[in-house]
């Protein structure tokens, strides 16, 4: 029965992502007092961009937004199937890295600005991700997704400061303000993405909608055997990456590393070394 | 399928300023503002030729921006339109004729709409977009090219350059 629904969910991942998207877009429209686009936007937005004529600046380029796409689409799969966490962390790694390829291989300078970007911004959330990866390890005994499901208590109860680490950096994964520094559509004009038209786009685009679900599926499991507290948690994460992306603004990418390395790595530090404790006794 | 009835659903905007005096720009800063919120069409101010479908250009060209404006023209993907916005945009304006402007950015790319005004309202942008949109939707994907250029654009079996560079109006508008 789980395996059907997992499978499910991974079978229709670009839909959901897109219904969030599309919900994303009018929240924050209705935190600006805008109406908004309608639910179905980004949707229509993809059929658009299939439409339109190819640019094409090299064919490897446009290879490597669509291998993005599915790599990203393949790390979720393995994610929803129970996979093997730190797996999980290195494959979304991965098909980041794919973009960050694809970005040095113009000769487009916002390209590039865009791809060291992505590049520091890897560089911040990732130690901490591997860090709560770790944590989890040594609470439940396995690398394994399954395992939390399988485990007495909700994460939540048992590592809170993973969790307000995890928050820490979901504006960052999720390029939302103030850590925006990879997108910033006023400055890099969307950084990595530039370069791409057309459905080579369509895939980009799409990749972030998996985006979404693969960050709302990480909140998921810290309350992974109680539906009601994991779904809590996944709207109280929506709300508050999206209240905190409508009141700040965008901080340059020294002073998110600064924020990461002095905040966020030291809270996943003392939550790894507080499960080590509880751990032993 | 036909994906034509999807463009209408989500043009996404290029706002390119040409010279102008930041009057139709800030006009076009209020559509995008909670008042009239045009994102509830599903236009978005992209800033990206590449992935746009709709150029919005103010100001009158002068000479130092028409080789951006042709560039731009030519980076975007078909189908596109093109809106011109404010008097500037249309004829000239109070510009037409100076030693430093051309008159109009039908001189240089084809032109779909013509939005008037000195100081477009933002009820005369939004009506002029809705109308590029039923253009829009018509639209085949031909290639479409600048109108004044100075070398013909380079065509192979495979690919086209679209490195234009615009030609200099030789003769003053009277």
């Amino acid at each position: 029965m789980d395996l059907v629904i997992s499978i499910l969910l991974i079978v229709m991942a670009p839909i959901i992502g897109g219904l969030i998207y599309g919900f994303e877009r009018i929240i924050r429209a209705r935190m600006q007092r805008r109406i908004g686009p309608p639910l179905l936007q980004p949707f229509f937005d993809f059929l658009k961009l299939a439409d339109k004529r190819k640019i094409i600046v090299h064919s490897t380029h446009a290879f490597l937004g669509i291998v993005h796409f599915f790599s990203l689409w393949f790390a979720l799969a393995i994610l929803l199937l129970g996979g093997d966490l730190i797996l999980v962390i290195f494959l979304h790694l991965l098909s980041t890295a794919l973009l960050i390829l694809a970005g040095y291989s113009t000769r487009s300078i916002f390209s590039h600005l865009g791809a060291n970007r992505t590049a520091i911004s890897i560089l911040a959330y990732e130690p901490i991700l591997i860090l709560i990866g770790v944590s989890v390890f040594i609470l439940t005994g396995s690398f394994d997704t399954s395992s939390i499901f399988n485990y007495r208590e909700p994460l939540l109860f048992k590592l809170p400061l993973a969790f307000i680490a995890l928050l820490l950096i979901l504006p960052i994964k999720q390029k939302k303000s103030p850590f925006d520094v990879a997108e910033a559509h006023q400055e890099v004009v969307g950084g990595v993405e530039l370069e791409f038209s057309g459905i080579f786009y369509g895939a980009v685009y799409a990749a972030k909608w998996l985006d979404e679900i693969f960050c709302y599926s990480l909140v998921y499991l810290f309350g992974a055997n109680n539906p009601i507290l994991g779904l809590g948690l996944v709207l109280f994460a929506f709300l508050y990456v999206n209240a905190l992306d409508n009141s700040s603004a965008r901080v340059s990418y020294k002073q998110m590393w600064r924020f990461t390395l002095m905040v966020a790595l030291p809270v996943s530090f003392i939550n790894l070394l507080l499960s080590i404790l509880q751990h032993l006794l | 399928m036909k994906l034509n009835a999807f463009r209408k659903k989500s043009p996404w905007i290029l706002h390119y300023n040409a010279g102008s005096c930041n009057g139709c720009d800030i006009e076009i800063l209020a559509c995008l503002a909670p008042k009239y919120d045009i994102e509830r069409f599903g236009m978005i101010n992209t800033g990206n030729p590449k992935q746009s479908d709709i150029l919005l250009v103010t100001g009158p060209v002068t000479k130092r921006s028409r080789e951006r404006l042709v560039e731009i023209y030519a980076q975007m993907p078909e189908p596109k339109v093109v809106v011109s916005c404010g008097a500037c945009a249309c004829t000239g304006g109070v510009f037409r004729g100076m030693y430093n402007c051309e008159g109009g950015i039908d001189q240089y790319i084809p032109v779909d709409v013509y939005v008037g005004g000195c100081g477009t309202r933002p009820e005369q942008i939004i009506d002029g977009l809705l109308q590029a949109l039923e253009i829009l939707a018509k639209k085949t994907k031909d290639f479409e090219e600048s109108v004044r250029l100075k070398k013909q654009v380079g065509r192979e079996a495979w690919q086209i350059n679209r490195r234009n560079v615009a030609a200099e109006i030789k003769t003053v508008i009277q």
